[in-house]
């Protein structure tokens, strides 16, 4: 039998990183369209996107709990199609990471679109390029290091969630416990040496990945320097 | 080395577009001949109209056809997006691509040309950038990025090739550099061009037509010398239109009336730093330049209105090189200056050259038309912008 706090780790990191892969798939159209927007609603739909940054993670649990359950469409919906209960599932937690990191994902996207602004864009239309070859051989290069950045905050802040994964996953292994909820139970149960174990490499770890950013981020290895006008 | 496919000869616009304080309404056909100038100060619509052919700009009302192929037609809702026109344009702020080299920046257009016919070591070679294929693009001077501008748009291979204020950001040197590089271009490759500009001495220098637009709206379209000359009795309404501009743009003067011409060298350097050009079988006109040109081959300089003086009698006890006999065809009173039209005999016709003179001088000459007089004028106030 596996270590519960290994299983948890597991858990964790498999989570963090298809949260990250699907915000990426997500976020990135969101914050390709947000930058180009120019209606006076692309204020309400950024509100929506950075409201995970202000509200408690438990009020955003607890509308998911609501929506997840059987008696409701989504869950509905969910149990006609896969068979199974989506409230307290995995996939419940990964929805709920998705919703919960995506300000992270889209902000830092959304910015550095709105910084590129359209010259280079025309200037690839001008030499053929199409939209899609446009953004993987014009975009993507010069705002790599905000992809890097989106990404990796993505996966640090799913790391790091708690409230909502309480309020919709529960507390299965294997399927929804998660560091975070581990080390809480090692706390309720006074095991404070398993508990220090997972904090302190919580917390090494989050700060390698943020100083990882910061050291790509570095202006000289920015390759985008805004000259272009 | 040129383009095998049939470049085309005739662009027809017929579009217009209203902005709050801004309009436009453009009917024209032009010919693509060589390289046709369009100009106009700021706020003229001649970027908005470069943007319009390029497909960048869509929201406004009309046609524009290349040749019988429609790129916009708002009436049926037809639109060509800018990538498929087959249409190059070099910017004003070049717009390299800043994550690639110099040689990817070129790669990257020649990859996105189908059929592609140039060869890219060639067009390197033409445009001289082998010593800077390897460089970061942001380690490029000013001429150096408008260069591999102009060598990345010639190389996608385009039909029609828009420069929209390519030497803006150039200083003199290099626009000189670059200018000869776009007539080397268009020499070589047949491309047609249309060039934007509000400076009337490059576009003196290298363009066969020139389009002028003036808040808007078409002033004159004709050949470069006589678009220009006649912009001498127009430039009134071109330079004051300008009104709503900022100071610096408002300078009335941004047009210099003057005389554009295209002459044969007849003698390279006479042993005093002159360049001869032939007027006709007598007349010459001296120019103080340098540089070795070829015998028989064109120049273009321009002398502008102020710098010509008028005699009665032969000065031939001047300093003043350049003297020539001819008549007075016009004579036009502008506020306190009299511009005075005369034509001298030319090897193909005749050549119309500009005076202005005080109404002072004209009260003491008293000019009339058909009237003989001696034009001056010195080597130096004859302005030829590339050497």
């Amino acid at each position: 039998m596996l270590n519960p706090d290994l299983l948890a780790l597991f858990t964790t990191l498999k989570l963090a990183a298809l949260t990250t892969m699907i915000l990426l798939l997500i976020g990135t159209p969101l914050a390709w369209y947000l930058a180009n927007m120019q209606s006076r609603y692309k204020v309400i739909i950024e509100a929506i996107v950075a409201l995970p940054l202000v509200l408690p993670p438990t009020v955003l649990g607890f509308y998911l709990l609501i929506a997840f359950s059987p008696q409701h469409l989504p869950g509905q919906l969910w149990q006609q199609a896969t068979g199974q209960q989506l409230a307290f599932s995995f996939s419940a937690i990964v929805i709920g990471s998705v919703l919960y990191s995506m300000p992270f994902v889209v902000q830092p996207l959304q910015k550095s679109f709105e910084q590129l602004g359209k010259p280079l864009l025309e200037a690839g239309a001008m030499l053929g390029a199409g939209a899609f070859d446009r953004f993987f051989s014009i975009v993507f290069p010069i705002t790599k290091a905000s992809f890097i950045t989106a990404a990796s905050l993505g996966f640090a802040h799913t790391v790091g969630e708690f409230g909502v994964i309480l309020m919709i996953g529960g507390n299965i292994p294997g399927e929804t416990r998660v560091l975070s909820i581990a080390l809480f139970d090692h706390v309720e149960a006074f095991d404070y040496a398993k508990a220090h174990i997972l904090a302190i490499s919580l917390l090494a770890g989050s700060m390698m990945l943020l100083a990882a950013i910061y050291l790509l981020n570095s202006p000289k290895r920015d390759t985008f320097k805004g000259e272009v006008k | 080395m040129t383009f095998a496919k049939n470049n085309p000869q005739t662009l027809s616009i017929n579009i217009k577009l209203s902005f709050e304080k801004f309009n436009l309404a453009i009917k024209e056909e032009l010919s693509l001949r060589g390289i046709t100038g369009i100009f106009g100060h700021s706020g003229s619509g001649k970027s908005t109209l470069l943007r319009a052919i390029a497909g960048l700009e869509n929201k406004f009302d009309g046609r524009i056809l290349l040749n019988d192929n429609c790129l916009i037609d708002n009436t049926n809702k037809h639109f060509i997006k800018a990538e498929h026109r087959n249409i190059g344009l070099v910017f004003q702020d070049s717009r390299l691509f800043p994550h690639l080299t110099v040689l990817g920046n070129l790669t990257f257009s020649a990859k996105h040309c189908k059929n592609r016919q140039l060869d890219l070591n060639e067009i390197i070679a033409l445009t001289e950038l082998n010593n800077l294929l390897h460089k970061h693009v942001n380690e490029l001077s000013g001429g150096q990025k408008q260069r591999v501008a102009l060598a990345r748009a010639i190389l996608a291979e385009p039909q029609l090739l828009l420069l929209d204020e390519p030497l803006s950001a150039l200083d003199r040197q290099a626009k000189a550099g670059l200018l000869k590089l776009i007539l080397k271009v268009q020499n070589k490759l047949q491309l047609p061009m249309l060039y934007v500009s509000h400076s009337l001495d490059e576009l003196q220098q290298v363009c066969d037509k020139l389009l002028v637009l003036t808040q808007g709206k078409v002033t004159g379209y004709d050949d470069i010398h006589s678009m220009i000359h006649q912009l001498n009795s127009i430039n009134q309404e071109v330079s004051h239109s300008n009104s709503n501009q900022s100071e610096h743009e408002k300078t009335p003067d941004l047009i210099h009336k003057q005389t554009s011409l295209s002459l044969p060298v007849k003698i390279t350097d006479n042993g005093h730093g002159l360049t001869t050009l032939a007027l006709n079988s007598q007349d010459e006109i001296y120019l103080p330049t340098s540089t070795e040109y070829s015998t028989g081959a064109c120049l273009r300089c321009f002398i502008l209105a102020t710098d010509i003086s008028i005699s009665l009698t032969e000065p031939i006890n001047s300093s003043i090189v350049n003297h020539l006999l001819a008549k007075i065809s016009m004579i036009e009173v502008q506020n306190n200056k009299v511009l005075v039209t005369a034509s001298c005999k030319k090897i193909d016709g005749e050549q119309l050259f500009f005076i202005e003179i005080s109404a002072f001088s004209q009260q003491k000459l008293a000019l009339t038309l058909e009237q003989m007089v001696y034009l001056q004028f010195k080597a130096g106030a004859v302005r030829t912008y590339l050497y």
